[in-house]
Parts: structure tokens; sequence; C-alpha cells
């Protein structure tokens, strides 16, 4: 099985002969290959070199060919602030003043913006890589694009202007739909849609607001035959249900969503999900065996149905190549990596950690140390238990989460002297390890701090 | 009566009703209220309250800038009151987005809620170098620098920032927060700045405990 039947299976929710490995390699892409980032989204000859060394290098099974959503935003009249290291942002909004709509006439075709280069592009590499590899064209999501076109404004709009909203809302589903339309004709297996905008408002206001857009432009891939992922940002646990009755293919998250609770969800839908290796503290400033470890731990918290394993979003640009090698070694070779990394300590850390006095804590502190409670599984069920209390006990206690997936937390848990993940200490004394304990008992030791 | 009509004040601008918000402010100030109480038990009330329920996920970004809003209108008619009054903000912070960032939805939301904290928040905007933010901090005299970043390419514009203030030597007088996406613990510690948080809410109960040690 090559890398794109892998990905069209997992997306078609059949079984696979392993979990499929999709690095969102955008911008980091120059990195390999000494190209800034604005090289990397304007000159098509430095976009498909970066892209062949992402795919000699990472061994990918699916291939995102531009990852930049900002690029209908420039089509629609929006200026950009370039950057060396990262896409572009946008500077200025068209929409800024007015609720007038924008002229259908500057909808995206295949002779504006940077379109032109992209669709070479992309044609370039489905000749080169396509046959084994999944390529994804990833487009601007419709409520990302209308933030793009009207400003922060959009989201007062959503309470004060519902029917301003739902008009903008159809005009940058009929961009994405045109974006549909020119890259599937230029060759993309996959659309993600990616909105990291929709993790920002409430269940309810996507609903109403949002739902119409995602559907229409789901169901307008379905019928040009190809697979569709929805792409989110930031703690979107909550918009997940609602993300997925507008019946993507996928869905890809970020380290700020538990992907074992996300999963649960998605899998009701039978719906496929990404993710979600944390970008900043393990791809960007993590150790090679810490990434290697973390995707193995990964996979084996993880039912292999239905899943993707893919960074949180967009990669750094500079991410070290090794830690991206390490990721996909690990979804690769699962148990040769297991081995490998099975006796990693993390390097000694020069982070000074100062520990509580805990002789003379106000009030009793609880601090629970977690590999990542967003990720492993027992972490998960450990962090759900003194959460419990947390809610319980209220302000009389003070609850904390030490996820070792950060440096800092590290240097600590060597403070601490812990040796076991997940565990429990309360006033700094180890009250739990490994065992996650039942509420009556975890609620009798704090209540007899209390009394 | 008087509580009744402040707690309205508070309900009615968590629900992001402006109007409302200032024909009762408008009301209270008529029955002679000071301005202090109005703020602090009707208008900084709801704001405490939509902190809260934020950080839980139980609203979201619009309910925030719509109760934001609210709070503004309220504000606008108690200022010079307070300003008659002698009353004072319980600290000055300036914010921005750090150089070459031009990302703000987060930086408005910690400045919304710093202000409704009862912090007088100078907004410097996005892309602001660090110079910018010493020249402000000097003009304002604040006690907090705030920086914002969303990109992992940017964030490293947090440490220029602690760097000036650090050859002003400045650096003592100023406790300097940072967050948005990319930020960690770790990272904060990095670069020498003080606080870190992962949200609006607990961001701006820290400047407050942060503004009210400087201030003490």
């Amino acid at each position: 099985m090559n890398g794109k039947e892998r990905i069209l299976k997992t997306l078609k929710h059949e079984p696979v002969d392993r979990v499929a490995w999709v690095p969102f390699a955008g911008v980091h892409a120059g990195s390999l290959i000494g190209k800034n980032a604005t090289d990397m989204l304007t000159d098509g000859e430095a976009l498909f070199d970066g892209l062949m060394q992402v795919h000699k290098l990472y061994q990918p099974d699916g291939l995102p060919v531009v990852f930049d959503l900002q690029v209908e935003a420039e089509i629609l009249g929006c200026e950009m602030h370039w950057a060396d290291f990262s896409p572009p942002s946008v500077k200025t909004h068209p929409l800024a003043d007015t609720q007038d709509m924008l002229c259908d006439c500057l909808q995206p075709s295949a002779d504006k913006g940077r379109l032109p280069m992209i669709l070479d592009v992309m044609r370039q590499v489905k000749v080169a890589v396509g046959a084994e590899t999944a390529l994804y064209g990833l487009i601007c999501g419709p409520f990302t694009l209308a933030s793009h076109l009207r400003g922060n404004e959009l989201f007062m709009d959503l309470i004060l202007e519902a029917e301003y909203v739902q008009n903008l809302m159809a005009y940058t589903t009929a961009t994405a739909l045109k974006m549909v339309d020119l890259y599937a004709e230029a060759g993309m297996d996959v659309i993600a849609v990616v909105d990291p905008l929709v993790s920002q408002i409430s269940p309810d206001h996507f609903t109403d607001a949002c739902h119409t857009a995602f559907k229409t432009i789901f169901d307008y891939v379905r019928v040009k035959g190809l697979a569709s992922s929805f792409f989110v940002c930031g703690n979107a646990t909550r918009q997940l249900e609602v993300m997925c009755l507008t019946g993507p293919d996928s869905i890809s998250i970020d380290e700020n969503v538990n992907m074992k609770a996300a999963k649960e969800i998605t899998d009701k839908f039978n719906i496929t999900i990404g993710g979600n290796i944390p970008l900043t503290t393990l791809m960007l400033h993590g150790t090679q065996q810490e990434n290697m470890k973390y995707v193995v731990n990964m996979l084996d918290s993880l039912g292999h149905d239905n899943l993707i394993i893919a960074p949180g979003c967009d990669m750094p640009y500079h991410v070290p190549a090794m830690n991206a090698i390490g990721a996909a070694q690990a979804v690769r070779e699962t148990d040769a990596t297991r081995e490998m990394v099975k006796h990693y300590e993390a390097p000694k850390m020069d982070i000074e950690v100062i520990l509580p006095d805990y002789q003379n804590l106000k009030k009793p502190l609880v601090e629970v140390f977690t590999l990542d409670s967003a990720t492993c599984a027992a972490c998960t069920y450990m962090m759900e238990a003194m959460n419990v209390a947390g809610e319980h006990f209220g302000s009389t206690i003070d609850l904390i989460e030490y996820k070792f997936t950060e440096k800092v937390n590290i240097a600590r848990c060597i403070k601490m002297g812990v040796t076991n993940l997940p565990c429990v200490y309360i006033n700094g004394e180890l009250k739990w390890s490994s065992i996650i304990p039942s509420r009556d008992e975890l609620f009798g030791v704090i209540d007899g701090m209390l009394s | 009566m008087m509580e009744e009509l402040l707690q309205r004040i508070s309900e009615s601008l968590q629900k992001g009703k402006a109007k409302d918000v200032k024909v009762m402010v408008q009301e209270a100030i008529d029955s002679g209220m000071s301005a202090q109480k109005i703020l602090n038990e009707g208008l900084l009330s709801g704001m405490n309250v939509i902190g809260v329920k934020f950080k839980a996920s139980e609203i979201y970004v619009p309910d925030v800038l719509i109760a934001a809003r609210a709070m503004k209108a309220g504000t606008e008619l108690l200022k010079p009151l307070l300003v008659r009054d002698g009353v004072q903000a319980i600290g000055t912070v300036v914010m921005g987005t750090v150089k070459g960032d031009l990302h703000d939805i987060g930086k408005n939301l910690v400045m919304m809620m710093m202000e409704g904290k009862g912090l007088q928040v100078i907004d410097l905007g996005t892309d602001v170098p660090a110079e910018k933010f010493v020249a402000a901090a000097i003009e304002h005299k604040a006690q907090i620098v705030a920086c914002s970043a969303l990109l992992t390419t940017t964030m490293s514009e947090m440490k220029s920032v602690v760097e000036a203030f650090k050859a002003e030597g400045l650096r003592e007088q100023v406790t300097i927060m940072v967050g948005g996406a990319p930020i960690t613990e770790a990272f904060c510690k990095s670069i020498g700045a003080d606080i870190y948080r992962p949200d609006a809410a607990t961001a701006a109960e820290a400047a407050a405990e942060a503004a009210i040690g400087k201030s003490a």
C-alpha cells in the first residue's frame, strides 16, 4: 500500500496497513533548502524544491502543497505584511468600515494573485510524486476568510448583525468553492478547509453562522470525487461535535485539544482524526528522541482506525529537520522506534525551578505530573479525576498540572524526584503514582487536610 | 433598591446590552451613587463574571467583545466623575503585539479583561518595536508591560523587549508579561520575562495582583 492509498483509505474509513503520516511543512520546507518564507510562497521553483525535499526527508503519506491562509484574502483585496519565517499576515481588511459586499468579479480564478504559481507547482508535484503521495490543497475556511475581509468586527457582527454575517459567509463560501474547483483541476486528492478561528466562537454561533457554509463546501468536495479535511487550531474541544455535523471526511486538531477525547467524538461520526504533535514545545524546542517518544506514545494510546498522525498545525519554520524525521520514523517504524527510545531520558535542564514552600501553604496544593493529559490516556484519566476534585473543592485547594512536554516541567520533575508518570503530589508529598485514586479516597485525603 | 440596580447593570453588561447599561448607569449616577461604587459593583463585577466564564470556555470571543462594548458604554459616563472624585486606576499597563506580528484578537481580549480589573491599559497596537514599549512605559509610568505574539517567529521579539528595558536600566521597575498561542511558561522564564498566563482572564488577574504588589 503506498502513501496515497493509505491516506485515501483512511479518509474512507477503511482498514490500512499502518497509521498515515502527514507533515504540515509549509514555510518550514524553506528551511530545508535555504529559502525564506516569502520565497516559499511567491517563487514556484523554491516551493517545488522545498516540497521535494520534504518528500525525501519526511516520507509523507500525504503532502500539503502550500500552507498559506492568505492566498484568497490577497486576491480579494487584503494587503499583506510579509515575513521571513512565517506566512504573511493580513494588514488591511477591505470590509472593515462597510457592510457592502465585495463584487463577485473579485472571486478567485486561475489567473489571479499567486494562483498561477500555486497551480503550476501543484501540477508539477502531481507529476513528480502524485502517484504515490496524496496531495492536499489547503483553502482558507469561510469564517477565517470572513475575518480577513471584515477584521475583528466580525465577532461582534455575529451577535449584532446576524444577517450581514450570513451574506458575508455566503460570499466566502463561494470563494471556497472556486478554490475547490481550481485545486481539483490541478490534481489535488484532498481538500483541507483550514479555519483556525472557529475555535473562538461558541458551538451555537458556529451552527447558526457557519454550519451551512462548511456543509456546502464538504458536500461539494465529495461531488468532485475528492476527500476532505477540516483543520482547526486552538482549543476546539467544544466545537468538535458541531464541526463533525458539517460532514468532512476528517478533522485535524492541534495540541490544545485532547486527542483521545477528540477521537471519541469523531469516532461517533465515523470521521477520521488527524493531529496533534505539539508544535512549539516539542517539534521546535524538543529533542529528536522526545519527538519519537511522543509519537510512539500517541500510537500506543489511540485506536489506529480513522487516525492520521500530523503536527498540530503548520510547522514553525525553524523546526529542526531531525525532529520531523524522528516523528516520521515513529509513525513508519513504531516498534523499532519504541525500542530505540525506551531508555531515553531528557537531558539535564539548566532551568531553575523554585518549589513551593510546602510547609507554609495557605491551602492544600495538588500537583499533578503528567506526560500530557491531552494525549496520554492514563494521564487523561488522572487529570480528569483531579479536575473532579478541583470542581468539588473549588478555591479551597490549589490544583495544577505539570505536563512533561514542557522543559520547565521536566526540570521540576527532576527536582521533585518524580519517577513515574502520571502521579499526584499533595503538599509536596507523593500520594499516588500511576494509580488513579477513587473519588472517595481522593476526597478523603483532601478533606483531611482541610479540617 | 440600589443593590438591585447594580446587579441589573452587571447582568446587562454580561449580556452585552450596551444601551441598557448606559441607561442604568445614568440612573445610578442620578440617584447619587458614587461613580466608584457603580464601577466596582456594577460594571467590574459583571466583567469579572465574563472573565470567569471565558476562562471556563462557557463563553467565547464574541461574548467578551460584546460585554466589553457594554462596559465601555458605562465607563464613558463614569470617567469624568471618577476624575473629579480623584479615583485612580489600580495600575497602568502598556500593551502591544510585538514587532513583526499583526495579530490583535488575543491582545484586545487581554486588554479588555485588564480594564475589567480596574487597570488603565495603554494600547500600543500591533507590530510594536521594543523601544516603543520602553518609551510608552516611561511616558505613562506603567508598572506592567504586556507583550503578545501569535507567531513562533515573532515570539523572540519578546526577548528584545526584556533586553530593551534592561538596557535602559528600567528592568526592575516593570513587571513584564508575555502571552499568545506559542508562548509557554518555559519560554517566559528563558527570556527573563516575569509572568506568563495561558488565557486572558488569568492574565488580567495576574496583572492586577502585580500592579497592587508594585504599588504596595
